[in-house]
């Protein structure tokens, strides 16, 4: 049985496709690497050899094979996406809910806390960090990245609180009684679900492009591939220039569309839980 | 006496920097006695909804105080008190569709009220609320286990009400619970209320903006401007020999079926 | 024989959405006299919107107008390009100031600036002559001419309604449509809207209007004639006082029926509510629509769809009780 609701959502073309994508793209990152199992930083192919049968996506400037890059940096990109965007919704939403639900000097301090953190530049936050730091694994940019993009969950988290505090059915509920626990678990949060999902498919799509710039200024993993790094290197060895086109071409696609199939996911979403959008 | 409410205020305080206060209500008093139907008129923007919301103990009152059979339901803490105000003290919205949580099935809204009453058995809790659905003329297999977009917003308010049987409480406090309802099924909405009045002696305060639905319903109305309320009777002094300017404005202004303003 | 405004012939506009085909307006014919102030009432989710956006052609997708004709002044509108109705119908001829008129005024435009546009769309006139066009209208309708240059967010609900109908008005149109235009105001506000309207056809300034609203008190107050819909479709017509003192098709009567205001008479007879409730669009009750709850239904009501007969010198009722 598929559920009601996702059966809806199935029915808007947007969610189709956009879904479809991330899939692909998801599947091809995790299962792709067992299949084509060839080291992504073994050097010891011909340089700059353009896709052929040996090497279906040809090989970069040091002789490494860009199909093995291209599936792990998929997976990791995809990793740190996914570390960065939990880590600042967790911190996000419960800021958020916390201020909103309080209210008061606890609203009015978190809220400042927030404000601070947002009005920082991002970017050179993550330069100030990733800069400092040696060694960067894919965990530890998921952090620095994380960290710095919390502030707007937080903000759109309150306010949609805010507003669900002042609806009827929290009235309605209050007055049989109902405990503060029991009308933010059955009233307040469940209504914000569809929310938080929405939140967490911008977070995870920013993230994998923070992840691209960071690395495309020399800040990003030290260690193993992302797409970000495989355009850092081609940038760095002025593969556009050269011609080299499959160096840049198929991680750029793989950024691109996996960015803004999220963006599309949300859009479908948002249409799908607000239905001032839905077109009637 | 039922009901006391004395100098009932609500001040709302705006803006970060440069503060504002809003009166939304001030000092309003009235009473209300067992099986009293009352009404309380006013505009948007009157304070009618904002005394409604101090007396089910939803928004606190910035002074004055609410007494409900010699108690004082802002000073009552114990969870235990609480379940007996609002088993004797419950209220209805004016938007049906609002007063429901969409993400749950209908029945949530009548299988709470049993938090309030002393029921354990699931069978009863069922034949209650089955019996309640019929009270206000609904068909039980037809609305329980739907979801509120399911169903018509008459059909909602119905369930609302069905709420009240259910918990059977002394005073309802109705806020606008007909504005949304299609007019052709107004009629019957508004029976239920006079029905659980005869049948239960339950007091209603009834919050309108319509002159004529107040007229029609109740026993004593209330005209409050501005956040207080400037005259009281009963409707047919209110309608004959209004006093208030602004209730004679009102009058005045109110389109009506069987008499046609001068000058139109 | 008064001239006619406005012809709508067997007009069907249907919305085609993901759940099925909504048939919000089903067969209407209407006509509009000149010099009239016809009242067209229903509850929510009649098709009265859909109507009156059909009859001004603003027909958007999913809204498609399936069948029928639209004669405005003589220009059969229901062929015209969009393009030409934008420039030569809407304002000119025929006005229609929506439900959600009071968002309809430019939150960063002064009134002025907005009149300013709205009327170079129309006509080729200089700035000074716009202005004073509109300061001369204002003082004629006794708005305030502060107003103009004023933003909407510094207007009164009620005032930014009575700019809204001026600035539809502006260019004299003959025939203006106010969709539920008092139902979010006060009852004094409402009625200086009401005023407002009455004044504007005293001034010739419009020849007719066509107000629609749930609210046949106020009908009762400015109408002069009386349409009345139920589910898409035209049940009864004709003048205030015939329709209001006897009607014939039993929805009407239970329409009136429910009205409430304080007046005694009410009280003495009481309300009444209809059975039921209004059906859904996607899936009208076969033959008459109103047949599930009706009182006085026969076996044909549930089979054969009643035509709108003319019963007596434009008095109309579609109902098998009645014959022509």
């Amino acid at each position: 049985m598929i559920p009601p609701i996702l059966k809806n959502l199935l029915r808007i073309k947007k969610f189709d496709i956009s879904v479809s994508i991330i899939l692909f793209i998801t599947l091809v990152g995790i299962i792709g690497p067992f299949v084509y199992t060839v080291d992504p930083t073994a050097l010891h192919a011909p340089p700059e050899v353009p896709p052929n049968n040996k090497y279906p996506l040809g090989t970069d400037s040091y002789g490494r094979d860009l199909l093995a890059q291209l599936l792990h940096g998929i997976r990791s990109s995809l990793y740190i996406g996914l570390t960065a965007s939990l880590i600042s919704l967790a911190i996000g939403v419960t800021i958020g809910a916390v201020a909103g639900f309080k209210g008061g000097i606890t609203d009015d301090s978190l809220m400042l806390v927030t404000n601070v953190v947002y009005a920082l530049p991002s970017i050179m936050l993550m330069m100030l960090i990733a800069a400092y730091l040696k060694e960067r694994n894919p965990l530890f940019v998921a952090l620095i990245i994380g960290l710095t993009s919390w502030p707007w969950v937080a903000r759109a988290v309150r306010s949609q609180l805010m507003s669900l505090k002042s609806r009827d059915f929290l009235a309605i509920s209050r007055m049989a009684a109902l405990s503060d626990l029991k009308i933010m678990f059955e009233d307040l949060i469940p209504n914000m679900a569809s929310y938080i999902f929405m939140a967490f498919v911008l977070l995870m799509s920013g993230a994998m492009i923070a992840e691209a710039g960071l690395s495309m200024i020399g800040l990003g993993v030290t260690r193993g591939v992302s797409l970000g790094i495989i355009l850092y290197w081609a940038q760095l060895l002025e593969s556009v220039r050269r011609g080299l086109w499959w160096w840049f071409i198929p991680p750029g696609a793989c950024l691109v569309s996996l960015a803004t199939s999220m963006l599309l996911l949300s859009t479908s979403l948002d249409e799908y839980f607000s239905p001032r959008l839905r077109g009637r | 006496m039922l009901l006391k409410v004395k100098d009932l205020s609500k001040t709302f305080i705006v803006g970060l920097l440069r503060k504002k206060e809003i009166h939304a209500v001030r000092k309003v008093s009235f009473n209300i006695k067992k099986g009293e139907f009352i009404s309380l008129v006013g505009e948007s923007g009157s304070g009618k909804t904002t005394t409604s919301r101090m007396i089910l103990r939803i928004l606190k009152p910035s002074s004055g105080s609410v007494i409900f059979e010699g108690k004082d339901p802002w000073a009552l803490h114990k969870i235990e008190d609480l379940k007996w105000y609002w088993k004797q003290v419950h209220g209805i919205f004016q938007d049906p569709f609002a007063s429901f949580n969409p993400l749950y099935k209908v029945d949530r809204i009548l299988y709470q009220t049993f938090n309030l009453l002393n029921i354990e058995s699931d069978a009863e809790k069922e034949h209650l609320v089955k019996e309640s659905l019929k009270e206000v003329g609904l068909r039980p297999e037809e609305v329980l286990g739907r979801y509120p977009h399911e169903l018509s917003g008459g059909q909602r308010q119905r369930i609302m009400i069905a709420r009240c049987y259910l918990l059977k409480p002394k005073l309802i406090i109705a806020d606008e619970p007909i504005s949304m309802i299609d007019a052709s099924t107004r009629a019957g909405i508004l029976k239920l209320f006079s029905d659980l009045r005869n049948n239960y002696g339950t007091s209603v305060i009834f919050i309108t903006h319509d002159l004529g639905l107040a007229y029609y319903v109740s026993d004593r109305i209330m005209i409050m401007h501005n956040g207080s309320i400037v005259e009281e009777g009963t409707p047919d002094e209110i309608m004959e020999h209004p006093k208030h300017h602004y209730t004679m404005r009102l009058k005045e202004d109110v389109p009506l079926l069987y008499r046609k303003w001068k000058g139109f | 024989m008064s001239t006619l405004l406005l012809e709508a012939e067997r007009v069907k506009s249907y919305y085609h959405t993901r759940e099925g085909t909504v048939k919000a307006v089903d067969d209407v014919s209407l006509d509009v006299e000149n010099g009239i102030i016809l009242g067209l009432a229903g509850e929510s989710g009649c098709g009265k919107s859909t109507l009156m956006n059909t009859l001004m052609m603003k027909i958007r997708p999913p809204l498609y107008l399936v069948d029928g004709e639209i004669i405005v002044d003589g220009e059969r509108i229901s062929k015209m390009e969009r393009k030409e109705i934008k420039k030569k119908i809407w304002g000119v001829k025929i006005s229609l100031v929506p439900q959600s008129a009071l968002n309809a005024l430019m939150p960063t435009k002064r009134i002025i600036d907005f009149i300013r546009d709205v009327v170079k769309f129309h006509v080729d006139v200089s700035d000074g002559e716009i202005v004073s066009m509109a300061r001369k209208r204002f003082e004629e309708l006794n708005l305030p001419e502060d107003s103009l240059y004023l933003y909407p967010h510094e207007l009164s609900g009620g005032m930014k309604q009575r700019a809204v109908i001026a600035i539809s008005t502006l260019l004299n149109p003959k025939l203006l449509i106010v969709d539920e235009p008092t139902s979010a105001l006060d009852v004094s506000t409402q009625k200086r809207v009401l005023k407002l309207l009455l004044d504007l056809k005293k001034f010739k300034i419009i020849d007719s209007i066509v107000f629609v609203t749930h609210d046949i008190a106020v009908l009762r107050q400015i109408a002069d004639r009386l349409v009345i819909m139920y589910a898409g479709k035209i049940v009864e017509s004709g003048t205030l006082e015939d329709v209001l003192s006897n009607p014939k098709h039993p929805y009407t009567a239970g329409l009136i029926h429910a009205v409430i205001t304080p007046e005694p008479e009410i009280r003495k007879r009481g309300l009444v509510s209809i059975p039921g409730e209004p059906p859904n669009l996607i899936n009208p009750p076969s033959g008459c629509r109103f047949h599930p709850r009706c009182l006085h239904a026969m076996p044909i009501c549930k089979k054969v769809v009643p035509e709108l007969v003319d019963i007596s010198n434009g008095r109309k009722v579609s109902c098998h009780l009645v014959k022509a």
